[in-house]
């Protein structure tokens, strides 16, 4: 995991059983060290993705730490590792992990600018590593809202993996109970939703709490194209 | 009755196996078929422009090149590529690509394509990994574009068909089914976030659906010209550039991730013909 605000280390599920280390050329050519079939598929999924030298794991992740880091698993993404939707009990512990895990911004919730908003909602850069890697120096991160919702009607490129956000404001208004209804579903949206297939984007640390705040105005502000 | 039950196995078996490998077939007819069995999928619709050109697929170029590559004598060893087993004994090609990854006894592991080519082309031809030859994996002017398209060109219209028999295949295929739902990343994602629901779009590109047969083997069916990159790309590439938008860590070739997914790929698209080479958007 990236720069996780609460960690999370001690939900991490790990099949450490299997992870050996001195795996060079995982069950290679030369002799049979590991025997993958005495695993089962969750653990040798684990030792796959963690011990066989698939990936670039030595690159430098944007938000901090290494590439490594972002292949582990912390609690929510190894419970929300399913096939379909989670049982009610699985439902209920993410729910949980969600709100534990959850931080509101200095201050409370607010609304920022909606014309920045608007920029972060269409940019998908950013965070993008093992070849051509972004460059958050040249260029800043984005949101990419507008790759699974709707949100400006008069916007015609939108995805359909998330609902519908035209008019979202307008429907709803903006007191506080919605500002901070609004800044907990996009920065950890399993409070409400869980193993919803929306980023954490504020737990993640893949926003920064003032883009946050932007990307708020553009859903909510009334003078928003979105509420037109 | 024990009689009977004995000569009727050996029957249904040939049977079984025809009607599962198929006949090759010209990848556009392999197209149509899918088009018109399939009139309400989005995501095999969805480009006009690309179903028309399908006649003329830039990728069947490099089916020529790949041809003259494999039976060409090259490397340090000046030996051509037909000793290579890619599973159905040296040099035979006709049905292989489509029955693939599967357990090699010679390297006593589980290999996708491409890492059975570059297996081939170091010991056989005696390549290094220096070479572009095998070094440089992507793009219309690289060997292994050509020679995976020549090859892969070979089980057009098949059906997909990788064996399970062995035990280490079952369990590549059941890590790469958990890889598939495996979330991780920057962005909590998984390979089901946006391939687990029929008709999504992610801005305006529609996507495959991971359960639906057709979508899935069109999905699956690299190598294809990709329109938007004016190249040839594999399995591999679309594996790369996935985890590169999922925000994943990148993952290099030849390991055991990639073929642990196609694994799974090529399982959920069993039984479905296989479009080789294919366009995509």
């Amino acid at each position: 995991m990236l720069g996780n605000k609460t960690g999370g280390a001690g939900l991490v599920v790990l099949a450490s059983t299997v992870l050996i280390a001195g795996c060079d050329g995982w069950m290679g050519e030369t002799s049979g060290e590991v025997d993958i079939t005495a695993m089962n598929a969750d653990e040798l999924a684990e030792y796959l993705v963690l011990e066989t030298d698939s990936y670039r794991f030595e690159q430098e992740a944007q938000e901090g730490g290494s590439a490594r880091e972002r292949m582990k698993q912390d609690g929510i993404q190894a419970a929300c590792s399913l096939e379909g939707d989670p049982d009610a009990d699985t439902a209920g512990e993410v729910i949980a992990m969600a709100r534990e895990s959850y931080e509101e911004p200095p201050g409370g919730p607010r609304l920022g600018n909606w014309r920045r908003g608007a920029e972060l909602a269409r940019s998908g850069y950013g965070y993008r590593i093992g070849h051509r890697n972004d460059d958050h120096g040249s260029r800043e991160p984005g949101g990419n809202c507008y790759a699974c919702h709707q949100m400006d009607p008069a916007e015609e490129l939108y995805g359909t993996l998330g609902p519908s956000l035209a008019g979202y404001g307008a429907t709803r208004g903006n007191d506080s109970s919605v500002v901070n209804y609004v800044h907990q579903v996009v920065s950890n949206p399993h409070q409400y939703f869980p193993c919803t297939k929306m980023p954490r984007f504020g737990h993640n640390n893949f926003l920064t709490e003032e883009q946050i705040a932007h990307i708020m105005a553009y859903l909510l502000d009334p003078e928003s194209p979105v509420n037109q | 009755m024990f009689k009977k039950a004995l000569l009727a196995l050996p029957v249904a078996m040939a049977v079984g196996a025809a009607a599962q490998a198929g006949e090759w077939q010209d990848p556009n007819d392999v197209l149509q078929q899918f088009l018109q069995e399939n009139p309400d999928s989005a995501y095999l619709h969805q480009s006009e422009m690309n179903i028309m050109m399908m006649p003329d697929n830039p990728a069947l170029w490099l089916v020529d090149e790949g041809e003259e590559l494999f039976y060409a004598k090259r490397g340090p060893n000046n030996v051509s590529l037909e000793g290579c087993d890619f599973g159905k004994g040296p040099g035979e090609l006709d049905g292989a690509y489509v029955e693939l990854p599967r357990y090699f006894e010679d390297t006593g592991k589980v290999m996708d394509f491409e890492m059975r080519l570059v297996h081939c082309m170091k010991e056989l031809q005696g390549f290094t990994s220096d070479d572009a030859a095998v070094g440089q994996r992507h793009g219309n002017g690289s060997d292994i574009m050509k020679l995976t398209t020549f090859i892969a060109h070979q089980s057009s219209g098949m059906a997909w068909n990788p064996p399970l028999d062995h035990p280490q295949e079952q369990a590549m295929r059941d890590a790469g089914e958990k890889l598939f739902y495996r979330r991780g990343g920057a962005m909590d994602f998984n390979c089901a976030s946006c391939h687990g629901d029929v008709g999504k779009q992610i801005r305006a590109s529609v996507l495959p659906h991971v359960g639906t047969g057709p979508e899935w083997s069109k999905a699956v069916s690299w190598p294809a010209h990709r329109a938007g990159h004016d190249n040839v790309r594999s399995q591999n590439h679309r594996i790369r550039g996935c985890v590169w938008q999922m925000r994943h860590a990148g993952i290099k070739a030849d390991t055991p991730v990639n073929t642990a997914l196609i694994s799974y790929w090529n399982d959920q698209a069993r039984g479905e013909p296989a479009i080789l080479p294919d366009l995509k958007r």
